[in-house]
């Protein structure tokens, strides 16, 4: 600024010592001043020095055209006017003109640097609003973003119903507000939309105590759009990037599931083998005794008992194997539904073990007038089978397993109870996986891990219901519920 | 951050909303009727330029202070104290030391939190001041000089009395009035609805006008052209002023300041 008032003083001395007046041709060194303030400060600056220059230069050409009228001379110093004028004003303009194209670009590179990085939106928006507070200086600048139903806000709190940047996100349309009402000077604001894909996905709103021209609103809008475009591709990759590690997290639990699966059933086949080999070794040994020697009658009865008994394990286990293979299969085990009381099916099974074996207590307590099921008796004889038999192998020996029944509005509960060690609140989740044996039980008592499996496949097949209560040190209760038989549903009605 | 915060409506009210029409017309039939009064000798010829001091400076101050929200009574007294001054003033050239009674109530108003809306008792920076210093001396200095050199004209040295007469004018009435409505009223208003340029240009011509067609400005072609010019680049420059510094006070200084190097020339 002082170079440029010198400059123009120089000149004026120059002239004024020359004495050419308005035709001096050191008045073509106005020029370099009004040139140097055009390009430091723009339009504003060019015209400044200009108007300098011919106030400076005033005093020469004035006086001219006062005594001659318009002389040569005159014509020339008046030309000279307009030329620095036309110069100074002209070339701040593009001067101006190519600093915000400039700035633009710049704002622009800064854009796509800000967002290449994977952020949230609120980070995002907020890094963005930092970036571009320094290059577009303004005093206030707040971008807003929609995030699903929300909106997020970076340089404020909210977004008042009603206020300018609410209207813009609803408008789609940018807006421009000559004053705010706040301060001495006219405190400007612009606000415009973020556009992706044709829709607002946001705002982007400035104020400054001055101006906002035409040319920075248009930059703006430009700025808003490209924001916006950035936004939606930011938002994009980070969507596929969690997609993928979603999917990878996906496949690694398929894979440790399915390794699971996989040791399961190599546990399966080893218990399984082991399960199927004991009866067997029963069945072929008692089998050999009673063939190749010749025992009292008492003793062919025992053998002949034990033999039952295991042969009726033996079909227990492959009937369970058979129903699980269905099961995996997605197939419903095969039923044969008929309406059935369940005291006596009860009592039946119960009694089976009251005789197979002498560690424990069985009580049964069913109450009066139940009513019929719509159930498959061997169905339903193998799922008291399976949770009876649970009850026994994990509970303490001299303990009790309680069966009971009871009506309920659609169905009947039986519920098999044991004053064994409970389940583990963990595993009860996955007590009716098929394979799953809870880890502190697989060591110390036989089984296959497929009982409860098949026992929820058989009564949901039913369409009944069987949960598992638990409580550690205290046992455990399974209760299924077996649905009413139709007619009875329908009449209350029992068979006798 | 107002466009988040606070809820918007766009702008209804007009530009000239607030103007005290009554008051106006008032002041122009009072002016009117005493010039008829003077014409037909009822009223002495004294009376007359009194009469179109109070209304003219009258009708600019009391639109400006009504603008900026200063209630009727202090209006009145600010009319009052102009027409005071003016009829002092025409009596003796002392008298003219009556004009620093309208500038002592406008500085009262200001002082009292009245005037904020002309931009006048907030706050003003030394470097507003010295500003408005710098471009009165700068305006004034070309003034003369050029002045000089064209028409001939120097500055009076032998007639100091009327020389501050006619700056108590400025003071209290010309430059007061003149600034408080172009630019604490007019030029406020304008850039609160258009860009700057626009509001400059608006108040900057409007101003001029003003002057151009005051009955006090000699009527030679010369004389009118070299007021339109310093005038254009004194409103506009106290346009700049106003919106740089968010106060009056650089202006008034800066119109003073041309106006007295203005005063001291011969045809002045």
């Amino acid at each position: 600024m002082s170079l440029v008032a010198a400059a123009l003083a120089t000149v004026t001395v120059l002239v004024a010592f020359e004495g050419a007046g308005p035709a001096s041709l050191f008045r073509h060194a106005y020029l370099v001043p009004v040139l140097a303030a055009a390009l430091r400060f723009g339009a504003v600056g060019g015209a400044l020095a200009a108007t300098a220059a011919v106030l400076l230069s005033a005093p020469f050409v004035l006086p001219e055209i006062e005594r001659s009228g318009l002389t040569t001379e005159a014509v020339e110093g008046l030309v000279t006017f307009g030329v620095l004028g036309l110069v100074g004003v002209l070339s701040g303009a593009l001067r101006a003109r190519a600093g915000r194209h400039r700035r633009r670009y710049e704002i622009l590179v800064t854009i796509q640097r800000t967002l290449a990085d994977e952020a949230t939106l609120d980070v995002s928006l907020a890094r963005l609003r930092a970036a571009l507070a320094d290059r577009l200086r303004v005093d206030e600048l707040a971008l807003v973003g929609r995030d699903g139903e929300r909106l997020v806000v970076a340089g404020g709190d909210r977004v008042a119903a009603g206020s300018l940047a609410a209207q813009v996100l609803d408008s789609g349309e940018p807006a421009f507000v000559e004053d705010t009402g706040v301060g001495g000077r006219a405190r400007r604001a612009f606000a415009t939309p973020l556009i992706s894909g044709a829709r607002p996905v946001g705002v982007l709103a400035v104020e400054r105590k001055g101006e906002i021209p035409v040319g920075e609103r248009a930059t703006l809008e430009a700025i808003g759009a490209h924001i916006g475009i950035a936004l939606e591709n930011a938002r994009l990759v980070s969507r596929q990037r969690r997609f993928a590690a979603e999917l990878a997290e996906r496949v690694a639990a398929a894979r440790r599931e399915l390794e699971e699966l996989d040791r399961a059933k190599s546990a399966f086949v080893a218990i399984a083998s082991h399960e199927l080999r004991t009866p067997l070794t029963a069945l072929q040994g008692f089998s050999e005794i009673l063939a190749v020697r010749r025992l009292p009658p008492d003793e062919v009865a025992r053998l002949a008992d034990v033999m039952r008994r295991e042969a009726r394990r033996l079909g227990r286990i492959v009937s369970d194997l058979l129903d699980l293979s269905r099961i995996e299969r997605g197939l419903e085990p095969a039923l044969c539904r008929v309406p059935m009381k369940v005291e006596p099916a009860i009592e039946a099974t119960v009694e089976i073990f009251r005789r197979g074996t002498a560690t424990h207590l069985i009580t049964t307590e069913c109450e009066p007038a139940l009513p019929v099921v719509d159930a498959d008796p061997d169905a339903l004889e193998r799922v008291l089978t399976n949770l009876i038999s649970n009850a026994i192998k994990y509970s303490p020996t001299g303990s009790t397993v309680h069966v009971s029944a009871r009506a309920l509005d659609d169905g009947v509960a039986i519920d098999v109870a044991d004053a064994g060690r409970g389940i583990p609140a963990e595993a009860l989740s996955r007590v009716f996986e098929p394979y799953y044996r809870v880890p502190d039980a697989a060591g110390a008592v036989r089984g296959t891990g497929i009982g409860l499996a098949v026992v929820k496949a058989l009564v949901e097949a039913h369409g009944g219901t069987v949960r598992v209560d638990s409580a550690p040190a205290l046992g455990t209760r399974v209760t299924v519920v077996v649905p009413l038989a139709r007619v009875a549903h329908d009449h209350r009605w029992s068979v006798p | 951050m107002w466009a988040l915060d606070q809820p918007y409506t766009p702008r209804a009210d007009r530009l000239f909303v607030g103007t005290p029409l009554a008051l106006l017309v008032v002041l122009a039939g009072g002016a009117g009727a005493a010039v008829v009064l003077v014409g037909l000798g009822v009223l002495p010829p004294c009376v007359r330029p009194v009469a179109g001091i109070t209304a003219g400076h009258g009708a600019l101050l009391a639109t400006a202070l009504a603008w900026a929200g200063v209630r009727s009574p202090a209006r009145a007294i600010a009319i009052a104290l102009l027409g005071l001054a003016a009829a002092a003033a025409g009596l003796a050239p002392l008298g003219a030391v009556a004009y620093l009674l309208p500038a002592f109530w406008v500085v009262w108003l200001a002082a009292h939190g009245q005037l904020t809306g002309l931009a006048l008792g907030t706050p003003v920076s030394p470097r507003g001041v010295i500003a408005g210093a710098l471009v009165g001396v700068g305006l004034a200095s070309h003034l003369l000089v050029s002045a000089s050199r064209t028409l001939g004209v120097q500055a009076r040295v032998g007639h100091v009395p009327d020389v501050l007469a006619a700056i108590a004018y400025d003071v209290g009435a010309n430059v007061l009035a003149a600034e408080c409505f172009f630019h604490g009223a007019l030029f406020n208003r304008a850039q609160r609805r258009w860009s700057f340029a626009g509001a400059a240009t608006m108040t900057t011509a409007a101003y001029v006008l003003r002057y151009v067609v005051d009955p006090l400005l000699p009527k030679n072609v010369e004389l009118v052209v070299g007021a339109v010019f310093y005038l254009a680049l004194l409103g506009a420059i106290n346009c700049w002023l106003v919106w740089w510094s968010e106060s009056l006070v650089p202006g008034l200084v800066s119109a003073l300041v041309f106006f007295a190097a203005y005063r001291t020339l011969g045809a002045g």
